[in-house]
């Protein structure tokens, strides 16, 4: 039992950038990354929803991760991509990033939990933790969190 | 014994029996007299327990066995029909559905006794028979159509070893011959299964599972597939080539339970039919110890002159299937009629493909997915009957409770739904079927004191328009008395005094749709007034349907519920708001006009046009779609006239894009949808278009 402990300690992070922050998605929910692509206006609804999107004949609605985490909008650039994820409900969801970078490995050493004092109304509650990789930081996103609102 | 893959037809003709016995025993109640009747119950109840000593089941057995007893003596009119004897066979029955609801889910009866009716029953037979005839001994001697034994023993045993009569092909022969000259054995069996199986299809199968470790069957008359599907009478021959002696064989027939005799003698290809000194064998040890069916005894003239009726399958040939592999299916089809969205949207784009035979291709393809999805759309109808044929007794049970006369009147049960409507509708319907019986229909009193019938009439009105589906649940009772509505609704806050005012009749009973919204001044345990009437429309509205009250006071209340013939694939209409596509569904479009902008008025405030002698409310979907407001007004408007029911409003449009066959699929989880959209779709260049719920329009 003692390699099982060990796997669980190591986590995989895609890791996309929101201008010069960086932010950590762990690779077990990540089901694809595609390019952006034209997106439906859905009028109405959450105002981080930008729309859906069809993918191979399903549709799934992608949010912005900028206005999610109160940031300003950006162009979309040749590197802007949508991170589909597959959260515990099982229906897919996309998210638009200014870009994808690579794959991280983290150790449990690597990250710091964040703790919540402010109660869930603060963005940080779609951070998990910080994980430290070389000398950069890298935001770990609460993936249930950013669903359930 | 493995008995599961016979559960579902178990389930399925349970079912049947108990809506038989619950439609029947209601006739019986109006009419006691009615020997069919009688006889169709007995027949039904019967066959009930039948089927449940088969699967094992022993409680429902004996509760069955006791409720055959009861209209036994009925039968013989050695009972009448009362009041209570009906009241407890329906608490029978009731109890009886229970068990199929466990069996049903767990393929286990359950552990209820239900000692309490099985005692009702019986006080009702000894109440009847003072003198202490135990009632399982009648049953068994007062079965009219069975004959005397003896009827059964004039037949020669000759007649009944009827495989000496079956035609016999060279080939056979010829293995026969063969089997004979390597020193195996050769033998002739007709085996008699009792009349009151009920599964025969299953205990033949035994019988050839039993004798296939032993030897090899050549030939079988009636085929295999035959007997798989049940088409034969009660017996059957087969010729087997085995090492194994002849008494083996006998003993592992006879050993299936409800074989009623077997004939097994060795068998030459030669042998004819004067040929008569091998010894039969008469298997009757397994018939003795069945003595509990009473019905056994048929004799075998009967047998024959049925066996020759029923050579041709009565029935239509009809496969079960999965509903998930029809909603693969279905799915398949929605691709299908996607990909072909996208070649007719290329055909028209690109200059190349026009050639007249590429177009042709296109039309034709169009044409066989439409067919498909049709074919597809009609496996899944369920006539809706299987939903409302249960609504009789419960008016039924309701009529005793509240202590009103009343009766339930449907028409068009044959009309048909898709099943996964038909699966959902059957709660909203009762729930307002009740409504109508509870607090639609007065009491008996008030309705003899206003100059009604005393019996009140609940009407079931089901018919098929266009591409939907209306049913109508009217009552001709007191109506809703709106002022009460109001009233109780500003009591309950939900409105102002200011708005009951301004509101009218018809905004006024929508009022009843408002969560826990009821005016009952009784809430009784059947229904409190209008509770639960929002999840009703709730249910209906998930569905794709609407539901519309019309009510006058003193006269009587309808419910409206409409409901689309499908759920997957609908007709729409394309069209563009500024640079976005929407569809608009067709059924809810009456017509297309151009508008001059000078035509349009102000109606308090409100747009209106006036259209061939009707005012009708525009809606600017740019401002509800929240697009940027144009800068110069068009001349003409583009207006699309939809209907809801008996209103209508004109949807103000951009572009016209054309009609088109589309899938709807749902938008997906996390995203808030507002209820104006049903849902969206895939165009043929791939992209997204919302579909418009005009209903939620108007």
């Amino acid at each position: 039992m003692a390699e099982v402990e060990h796997i669980d300690e190591i986590k995989q992070y895609i890791v996309a950038k929101l201008g010069n922050e960086q932010y950590g998605i762990d690779i077990a929910y990540v089901d694809n990354i595609v390019r952006m692509q034209k997106i439906t206006r859905v009028p109405k609804t959450q105002p981080y929803f930008l729309g859906v999107i069809n993918l191979r004949g399903e549709i799934i609605p992608v949010m912005s991760m900028r206005r999610k985490l109160d940031l300003e909008d950006k162009e979309v650039s040749n590197a802007t991509r949508i991170i589909i994820i597959k959260p515990e409900q099982n229906a897919l969801l996309g998210l638009l990033v200014d870009e994808v970078r690579e794959v991280v490995t983290l150790t449990e050493e690597d990250v710091e939990k964040v703790t919540y004092e402010n109660g869930r109304e603060d963005t940080n509650f779609y951070v998990t933790g910080i994980g430290k990789y070389k000398d950069t930081l890298i935001s770990l996103i609460n993936v249930n969190g950013i669903i359930s609102d | 014994m493995d008995l599961s893959q016979y559960l579902e037809i178990f389930i399925d003709e349970t079912k049947e029996h108990l809506q038989s016995l619950n439609d029947q025993v209601l006739i019986m109640e109006q009419d006691p007299d009615n020997v069919d009747t009688v006889n169709e119950i007995f027949r039904a109840a019967h066959s009930l327990k039948g089927m449940a000593g088969t699967m094992g089941f022993k409680r429902m057995q004996r509760l069955t066995h006791d409720l055959e007893n009861v209209f036994s003596e009925i039968r013989n009119g050695k009972m009448s029909v009362t009041p209570d004897i009906v009241d407890i066979v329906f608490k029978c029955l009731d109890a009886l559905e229970g068990y199929l609801a466990n069996i049903q889910e767990s393929a286990d009866e359950g552990t209820e006794d239900n000692e309490e009716i099985i005692h009702l029953l019986n006080d009702v037979l000894n109440g009847m028979d003072e003198s202490g005839n135990r009632p399982e001994a009648k049953t068994e001697t007062t079965e009219p159509e069975e004959k005397p034994e003896q009827a059964e023993a004039a037949v020669s045993d000759e007649d009944k070893r009827k495989f000496l009569t079956l035609p016999i092909a060279d080939f056979e022969k010829n293995a026969m011959k063969e089997a004979l000259e390597n020193g195996m054995n050769v033998y002739g069996v007709t085996v008699y299964i009792q009349e009151t199986c009920i599964l025969k299809a299953a205990r033949a199968f035994l019988v050839f599972k039993g004798i296939e470790p032993l030897g090899e069957v050549i030939k079988s008359e009636p085929s295999v597939q035959d007997i798989e599907d049940e088409r034969f009478d009660f017996d059957f021959s087969m010729f087997i080539i085995s090492e194994k002696p002849l008494e083996q064989i006998q003993k592992v027939i006879s050993n299936v339970s409800e074989i009623k005799e077997v004939y097994i003698e060795a068998f030459s290809p030669d042998q004819g039919k004067t040929d008569t000194k091998k010894e039969a064998a008469k298997e009757e040890t397994v018939a003795e110890s069945k003595q509990e069916n009473p019905k056994e005894a048929l004799s075998t003239e009967t047998k024959k002159t049925t066996a020759e009726a029923k050579k041709k399958p009565v029935v239509n040939r009809s496969v079960r299937v999965d509903i998930e592999k029809l909603d693969d299916l279905m799915n398949l089809v929605s691709e299908l009629i996607i990909a072909k969205n996208g070649l007719v949207s290329a055909s028209e784009n690109e200059e190349h493909a026009q050639t007249t035979q590429f177009n042709e291709q296109i039309e034709y393809l169009e044409r066989i997915t439409t067919n498909l999805h049709e074919s597809v759309m009609k496996v899944r109808m369920v006539p809706i009957e299987s939903v409302v044929n249960r609504f009789p007794r419960m008016i039924r049970d309701l009529s005793k409770k509240l202590n009103k006369e009343m009766e339930l009147i449907m028409t068009g049960e044959e009309t048909e739904l898709d099943r996964t409507v038909i699966d959902e509708i059957g709660d909203p319907l009762m729930h307002m079927l009740r409504n109508a019986a509870d607090h639609g229909l007065e009491s008996t009193l008030d309705r003899i004191r206003v100059g009604k019938p005393q019996v009140g009439t609940i009407r079931l009105n089901a018919y098929q328009d266009g591409n939907n589906v209306t049913i109508e649940v009217s009552d001709d009772g007191a109506g809703i008395n709106v002022e009460k509505v109001k009233a109780s609704a500003i009591q309950k806050g939900n409105i102002t005094e200011e708005q009951a005012e301004m509101m009218s009749d018809k905004e006024a009973i929508d009022l009843l749709f408002q969560p826990a919204f009821s005016t009952a001044e009784k809430v009784s345990d059947i229904s409190g007034r209008g509770v639960g009437l929002d999840v009703v429309k709730s249910k209906i509205e998930g569905l794709g349907g609407d539901v519309e009250v019309n009510s006058v006071l003193g006269e009587g209340t309808t419910f409206i519920v409409r409901l689309p013939l499908t759920l997957a694939i609908i007709q729409a209409l394309m069209v563009e708001i500024q640079n976005e596509k929407y569809a608009i569904p067709l059924n809810s479009i009456v017509t297309l006009e151009d508008i001059p902008c000078t035509d349009v008025k102000l109606v308090q405030n409100k747009e209106v046009i006036n259209l061939r002698g009707t005012v009708i409310p525009l809606v600017r979907l740019d401002e509800i779609l929240d697009f940027e407001p144009r800068e110069e007004e068009p001349e003409n408007l583009i207006v699309v006239i939809v209907k809801k029911g008996d209103k209508q409003a004109g949807l103000v449009i951009d572009n016209l894009i054309g009609q088109q066959e589309i899938v709807i699929k749902p938008l997906g989880k996390y995203i808030y949808i507002h209820k104006m959209f049903s849902g969206a779709t895939i165009l043929g260049d791939g992209d997204v278009a919302l579909i418009i719920d005009a209903n939620t329009l108007v």
